[in-house]
């Protein structure tokens, strides 16, 4: 194993110097800096400016020596084999389950009791698993109790943990209080108990005790959980829900005649992880299956061999997305889900690591989650914006204005994928969109969330459905609006066409839509603000959509959350006109020019559609991709003043910023209206929401 | 005549499921590599939510794949979620009330399926889309019967060249839908919607297969 030497290596540069002056220090190798380089770095852990010193080169030189040095295997980079192994089954369990996050203790020569070391693994996990504000859930267990024995984290604040179920006997050291409290104290929280027996003796029992206020109060602090902390039991017969008593053995009898495998949370589930029904469920007190699995983060720790088949039906119904447990343990749900090539991989030789280390291959992000992104996104947004807008029957994916629908007026509904951000949420409010469907990234909602928008949106005029003319959002919308139809809303449709880089102008139909749905919304939202009928507010609309012209321009690419890695590649000295905004095709693509001549041409190809007149008005719309700075974005606009006032054409309006983008694609796109009296009225007319107002 | 029965067939929509949901990394895997890297966790949590609806229902094959079909259709979105949407819901509208499948009932339900896809996308064969997969997968099973052979045969051949489709887009560069920005980028790497559709093809032959008498 090749190690970093981390002590501080006094007098580098003198030693370098002796190196330089004499041919009988032995380290030279002969010729080769390579290895040279790496001795100097791995062995005598100089720095690599104190390399470069001693072999009068430059520091680069230094670092791509280091570099090559691991790619052409002259440095191993090794891991000590039983922690890739543990390493290696955390992946495959990750992977094989859609974990979100997998640690496996490395099997050791069982020096200490496996429960403490699963302690103490879940103690170390658990700082990267819980944050400040967070409502902690915690079952009972042998191994949830030593979780709290060994968990000490001083860095979180404003903690709730609250007991998963209600209480039990006090034979045995691990009673749901005593779990609860010492993962409570553990992490500085307020701890809650569910005060009342985990089964009492009849269900009118359970249902009168869950009537109490007090008991009540306790639910409701377990319903906010947005982590869970459980152990798993065997049904085998020296598992601890035999040996604790907690369960009449008569009870168990038919819980095992019927298939149950395992208890979680006090409750039965099958080899497929399905629910066992049983006599005790109408007297169990406690957290169902289904809330558990509603929980965001369910950290599941447990181990040992007998616990296999529970944790596979455990994994397998989706009770957890965090697990913590042995490396055997891993090895063995593996294999009993038939998962091979395992075994070959693990007696493989140690992996050398390829990439030298000054290569990037991923796109740094603020991210939790990556398969989370969305609803963290949409958490935020509400309550950043609670002003203007709000979910519809509980959910984010379909928000609607405060104060935007009212009866008698026609409602308009937008949306689209998310990734364009403040697209198109940010537009919802009074006297715009009056509500918004919101897809997964750079994708279409389904029609659910857009059905929903509709009937929050009407009031009894009809609806105005306005969206961007892509495959996958004309799928779901008419699909929306077909369904809408049948509960009685009219639903006219407008799509977005103003990307004129995206198609001729003989095939202006199949344009794509564009950050000129901006002004598109803002003239539609008017319409309907103002009470104009149904075919009113589309007619003004589809004027507003054919009079508005975007060209985008790329220089850099957007990367996905869940990848992290470039959607696609621009050449380093290049950039590509009429890019759309998931990265679509443009027109060209050329070396980069400077600011004035990327405006020129893209103002050269929008005068050449749009028939403006010496003396006309124009809105103007400079927006950013999402990775363009405010500073280029006024040059840009610079220019196009420039461009109309040669023209005579008067700035009725601009706007500048990020209005529709594309995730961190550097590049903007450029946006013009061309107005009318009517178009000019609308835009003047008056709209409060997150990203527009106009009084 | 080989024949099997609609009646109690919705356990085949269920080992989809279950299919899907074991693949639900790999698809995203590759669909990463010249997509969004999302393919397989919403297949995955399409799938998943059919099959909770369906668990411990005594369903028909067409009554499942009714079900499935509906939860596609309105819940995922994208453009996955009304493609295969429409396909699950076309296969189900052509099997239900047949008591008995055939293989010309089987050959109508992917033909149907196929239509409705086509019915609101616009790839064809060579796109690098499902399509690829699916295409031949059904010109396979008609040519097997036509040529004389055994609906089981016929299966055989349809899982044969659904993976052989599927590998084809191997060679292919995308032509439409986000991957076809990579132009030849895309080469070399398999179309995520071609191999889940694989997948679904394959299933649902085998559950076929296992049930005909």
């Amino acid at each position: 194993m090749t190690t970093r030497a981390s002590s501080s290596r006094k007098g580098g540069a003198n030693r370098g110097a002796a190196i330089d002056t004499s041919d009988a220090i032995p380290l030279r190798y002969g010729d080769d800096p390579y290895v040279w380089a790496c001795w100097l770095y791995y062995e005598d852990g100089m720095t690599q400016g104190e390399i470069a010193d001693a072999m009068g080169v430059s520091r680069a030189t230094v670092n791509s020596y280091l570099a090559e040095a691991r790619e052409k295997g002259i440095v191993q980079i090794s891991l000590e084999p039983a922690r890739l192994a543990s390493l290696t089954i955390a992946q495959e369990l990750k992977r094989h389950f859609g974990l979100t996050d997998c640690l496996v203790v490395p099997s050791d020569d069982n020096a200490r009791p496996l429960i403490d070391r699963l302690g103490v693994a879940a103690a170390q996990a658990l700082p990267k698993l819980l944050k400040s504000g967070d409502t902690l859930a915690v079952a009972w267990g042998r191994t949830v109790l030593s979780v709290g024995e060994h968990a000490d984290i001083a860095s979180l604040q404003d903690m709730t943990v609250v007991q998963a179920t209600g209480g039990t006997t006090a034979t045995f050291s691990y009673t749901p209080e005593l779990c609860a409290a010492a993962i409570a104290q553990s992490v500085s929280a307020r701890c809650v108990n569910i005060t009342a027996p985990a089964i009492v003796k009849s269900s009118a029992m359970r249902e009168m005790l869950l009537d109490e206020p007090l008991l009540q109060e306790q639910f409701e602090t377990l319903a906010r959980a947005n982590r869970v902390l459980f152990g798993i039991s065997s049904l085998r017969p020296n598992s601890t829900i035999h040996t604790s008593g907690f369960f009449e053995s008569v009870s168990l009898q038919h819980y095992l005649a019927a298939g149950a495998v395992g208890v979680v949370a006090g409750r039965f589930i099958d080899e497929r992880g399905r629910p066992v029904a049983g006599p005790l469920d109408d007297r169990t007190i406690g957290i169902s299956l289904d809330m558990l699995r509603r929980i965001e983060t369910r950290i599941l720790v447990a181990g040992g061999f007998d616990k296999v088949p529970a944790l596979l039906a455990a994994l397998r119904g989706g009770y957890a997305n965090v697990l913590i447990t042995d490396a055997a343990t891993g090895h063995g749900i593996l294999r009993a889900d038939g998962v091979t090539g395992l075994d070959g991989r693990l007696s493989q030789k140690p992996r050398v690591t390829q990439a030298p280390s000054s290569y990037r291959t991923h796109v740094k992000k603020f991210l939790n989650n990556p398969n989370q992104v969305v609803e963290e996104m949409l958490d935020g947004v509400v309550r950043a914006h609670a002003g203007y807008l709000q979910p519809i029957n509980g959910s984010n994916r379909a928000l609607v204005a405060r104060n935007g629908p009212r009866p008698g007026k026609v409602g308009l509904v937008i949306g689209g994928g998310t990734g364009h951000e403040p697209c198109f949420l940010g537009y919802v409010g009074k006297g715009l969109a009056d509500a918004v469907a919101v897809g997964n990234i750079f994708s279409s909602p389904p029609p659910d969330p857009i059905v929903q928008c509709a009937a929050a949106a009407s009031g009894g005029e009809g609806v105005l459905f306005v969206y961007g003319n892509y495959a996958g959002d004309v799928m779901n919308f008419e699909m929306a609006a077909e369904i809408a139809e049948e509960k009685g809303i009219k639903v006219r449709t407008v799509l977005t066409t103003d990307d004129i880089a995206s198609s001729p102008v003989e095939d202006r139909e199949g344009r794509r839509g564009v950050a000129g749905n901006f002004f598109i919304f803002k003239i539609a939202g008017a319409a309907c603000d103002r009470g104009l009928p149904l075919e009113a507010c589309e007619a003004v609309t589809r004027k507003a959509n054919l009079r508005t012209y975007t060209v985008g321009v790329a220089l850099e690419p957007c990367s996905m959350p869940q990848t992290r890695r470039h959607n696609f590649e621009i050449g380093p000295d290049d950039m590509e006109i009429g890019m759309g905004i998931h990265g679509e095709p443009g027109v060209t693509r050329e070396r980069i020019k400077s600011s004035d001549e990327i405006t020129d041409s893209i103002m050269d190809n929008i005068f050449k559609e749009m028939k403006a007149a010496s003396g006309d008005r124009v809105a103007v719309l400079i927006n950013s991709f999402g990775g363009t700075p405010m500073m280029e974005l006024y040059i840009l606009f610079r220019r196009v003043a420039q461009r109309l006032e040669a023209k005579n054409i008067r700035i009725e309006a601009n706007w500048i910023g990020h209005y529709c983008t594309s995730l961190d694609m550097v590049g903007a796109s450029i946006s013009i209206l061309h107005l009318d009296q009517e178009l000019t009225e609308l835009l003047h007319h008056p709209c409060e929401t997150a990203f527009l107002r106009i009084s | 005549m080989q024949t099997f029965k609609n009646a109690n067939a919705g356990a085949i929509v269920l080992s989809l499921a279950e299919r899907i949901i074991e693949n639900r990394a790999y698809l995203s895997e590759i669909d990463g590599k010249i997509g969004d890297g999302d393919h397989g966790v919403n297949m995955a949590k399409g799938f998943g939510m059919a099959a909770d609806r369906l668990k411990d229902r005594e369903a028909t094959l067409s009554e499942a794949l009714d079900t499935l079909g509906t939860v596609l259709m309105t819940e995922i979105g994208g453009s996955m979620g009304p493609l295969y949407g429409v396909m699950f819901t076309e296969f189900a509208e052509k099997l239900d009330g047949v008591a008995a499948i055939d293989a010309a009932a089987y050959s109508r339900m992917l033909h149907a399926g196929l239509e409705g896809i086509q019915s609101i996308g616009s790839a064809k064969v060579g796109d690098k889309t499902l399509i690829d997969t699916l295409v031949p997968a059904i010109e396979a099973f008609d040519g097997a019967i036509s040529s004389g052979n055994s609906f089981s045969a016929a299966l055989d051949a349809l899982i044969a060249a659904a993976e052989a489709g599927r590998d084809s887009t191997r060679d292919l560069v995308a032509k439409i839908g986000r991957a076809s920005r990579l132009g030849e980028r895309s080469l070399g790497v398999l179309d995520a919607g071609a191999t889940s559709c694989a997948i679904i093809l394959k299933e649902l032959s085998l559950g076929a297969r296992s049930r005909l008498a």
